[in-house]
């Protein structure tokens, strides 16, 4: 008797709460807060942050539940990031948002597969990320869907006949930039003098930097992470290799001119928001961010507040079970974020046209 | 020390990256680069001789052998690079522009900085006053006595325990100017810039011989030139394989090293 009550009490008490008001619903958040892809994870929870407290003031409205990020940082660890997938599996999360490299998730995001928790990618780029699973959909356009429009404008703009990529080898989002863009190039006829590597970490791009200068490529492409990047043009600078430069989304960062110095201004990069866009709200929440955070958001803040925007759509219309949650993915018809109107395609990427930009001092304007 | 003492101190790496922290701490607080540079040299030394008695004086007492200190300096460097995370991250940090600013200067095909130059001439200089304190001065004799036989050594009433010390404030010392010069020259500071150098020096000590200075430096020299060959003839991405296989194959035609002495048994 006294079993069959406590049973029953514990089984109250553990049960999801779907009984009425004071509904709460936890999404996991894994991000690089810290390490050599802090430059992006911290614009995601900045973007997080800001969009619990637009929830408090009601600017976003989840119908009366209690929507929580919780965020993690795995400190740009892929193993690191794969724990923390592994603790959010476990501790009632809804869904799971992140991590924020593509090399993380290869290794992360399985395990949320497994568990059947769905997961919402908003920084991974490379190829074969929604692959990974039915429940894996991602915010983020992937190179593949940016790099063919930053090939073909700068092509138009600047007829270039010669290129030469510098990419590190030991990265999946890096590796996947070379790929795509050499695909690109190579299709407009373009002739790719000179494929330099390098590793993840190096510091020291000048020999590379000196045989490209001697292959006197039109074009030079970076299909690197942020802290490369900035050596790789500065030592450019240094050595005087005066030429357009192109990269991927790892170039995607308001601190890249601070970082790299002057050589970083007219670099052309795709993207997936614009600061100035007029869609609804976005003006509003880079108005907001900076407030918030004394700096201008970026495009990792922005997808990253746009996920949380999806979600608390989600939230808003009933879901709170991992398989609410994915179903209503699956089910979206459109979602009004700050990247615009947005929608999942039938690989679960995102549907959404991207931007090309060139980096200006302290930004982006139009390419 | 591996090369002249025997002794393997993993350590070293972690000194290289604190001594980097140092200089630029001292020089975020306003003060010129020169006294940076001085207080990473003065840190290094000081944390190097601290590594001895802590992690190597004990347990040479107890006879420990090779194997044991080197776990013991590898825990060591572990906690030196959880103080540098701890206390200043795991983002890179980057000299103020005013020290890093130099411009280029053209020389035909090559093309470098004043900075380039700085560093190399003090290299140079931390090389010979190197040279010159082995070969001229009484530690430098008391250090290769204690290299070469430290039981006759004790005999001839060398302190084993100071000279070693010294040997490690010495070591630890450069070891924190290669940090600075380093963090200057790529305008990089990070918990982990160590284990950038950590298996080439090794490799580099290896490939000069066991005991001698020179041997290394030569070493140093080969395997930065073999590299940079590798990347501007052949591709970037042999750099690696390239730069270890001309360093095997040197091994394979001289076992002991370009210069290292060959171990003579004497009865």
């Amino acid at each position: 008797m006294l079993k069959t009550a406590a049973f029953i009490g514990a089984f109250l008490l553990f049960a999801t709460p779907t009984f009425g008001a004071g509904k709460s619903v936890k999404a996991g958040v894994v991000a690089d807060v810290t390490g050599g892809a802090a430059v992006y994870g911290v614009s995601q929870k900045n973007a997080y942050v800001l969009a619990m407290d637009d929830m408090k003031s009601g600017i976003i409205n989840t119908g009366g539940t209690t929507l929580t990020f919780d965020v993690g940082d795995n400190a740009t660890d892929p193993n690191q990031a794969a724990n923390l997938f592994g603790r959010f599996t476990t501790d009632g999360s809804a869904i799971i948002l992140g991590p924020t490299l593509s090399a993380e998730a290869f290794k992360a995001q399985p395990i949320a597969v497994r568990a059947n928790i769905p997961v919402l990618a908003t920084s991974n780029t490379a190829p074969g990320i929604t692959r990974q699973g039915p429940c894996v959909f991602r915010d983020a356009l992937s190179e593949e869907q940016v790099v063919p429009a930053t090939v073909s404008k700068t092509y138009a703009a600047w007829k270039y006949k010669t290129a030469a990529i510098i990419y590190g080898d030991d990265n999946a989002f890096t590796k996947t930039d070379f790929t795509v863009f050499s695909d690109e190039l190579k299709k407009r006829g373009v002739n790719i003098v000179d494929v330099e590597t390098y590793h993840t970490k190096d510091v020291d791009f000048q020999a590379q930097l000196t045989k490209i200068k001697a292959a006197k490529p039109d074009v030079l492409v970076l299909g690197s992470l942020f802290d490369e990047a900035t050596k790789i043009i500065s030592q450019a600078g240094t050595l005087g290799l005066r030429v357009h430069m192109v990269g991927g989304n790892g170039l995607n960062s308001t601190k890249m001119v601070d970082a790299a110095g002057q050589g970083a201004v007219g670099a052309v990069v795709g993207a997936a928001w614009f600061i100035d866009n007029s869609y609804s709200g976005n003006k509003a929440f880079v108005a907001r961010y900076k407030k918030a955070f004394g700096a201008l958001p970026d495009q990792f803040a922005a997808q990253s507040y746009a996920a949380a925007q999806v979600v608390a759509q989600l939230v808003r219309s009933g879901a709170s079970t991992p398989g609410e949650m994915c179903d209503g993915l699956r089910n979206l018809k459109i979602a009004q974020t700050v990247l615009g109107p947005i929608a999942f395609d039938a690989n679960r990427d995102i549907r959404s046209a991207p931007v090309i930009l060139k980096i200006v001092p302290g930004g982006f304007a139009y390419f | 020390m591996f090369g002249v003492l025997d002794i393997l101190n993993l350590a070293h790496a972690a000194i290289f990256m604190l001594a980097a922290f140092v200089c630029l701490s001292v020089v975020l607080a306003g003060y010129p680069l020169i006294a940076g540079l001085l207080a990473a040299i003065v840190a290094a030394g000081l944390v190097g001789v601290i590594l001895d008695r802590v992690a190597f004086a004990p347990l040479r007492r107890r006879n420990a052998g090779t194997l044991v200190p080197l776990i013991s300096s590898i825990g060591f460097a572990m906690i030196i690079e959880a103080i540098a995370r701890g206390i200043y991250g795991v983002n890179d940090h980057q000299f103020p522009s005013l020290v890093r600013q130099a411009p280029p200067i053209t020389l035909g095909p090559v093309t470098f900085t004043l900075f380039d130059v700085a560093i190399l001439a003090a290299s140079i200089v931390l090389m010979v006053a190197l040279a010159y304190v082995m070969r001229a001065t009484k530690l430098g004799r008391e250090i290769r006595a204690v290299a070469d036989d430290r039981m006759a050594a004790a005999l001839l009433g060398i302190d084993i325990d100071r000279t070693i010390a010294l040997t490690f404030f010495i070591a630890s010392a450069l070891g924190g100017a290669a940090g600075v010069l380093a963090g200057l020259q790529y305008n990089s500071v990070v918990f982990d810039m160590g284990g950038r150098i950590e298996l080439k020096g090794l490799a580099v000590i290896i490939l000069g011989g066991m005991g001698s200075i020179t041997g290394a430096v030569i070493g140093g020299f080969i395997l930065g030139i073999t590299e940079t060959l590798a990347v501007a003839f052949i591709s970037s991405s042999w750099r690696d394989a390239i730069a270890f296989g001309v360093m095997f194959l040197i091994l394979i035609a001289r076992p002991a090293g370009l210069l290292g002495r060959r171990a003579l048994r004497t009865a």
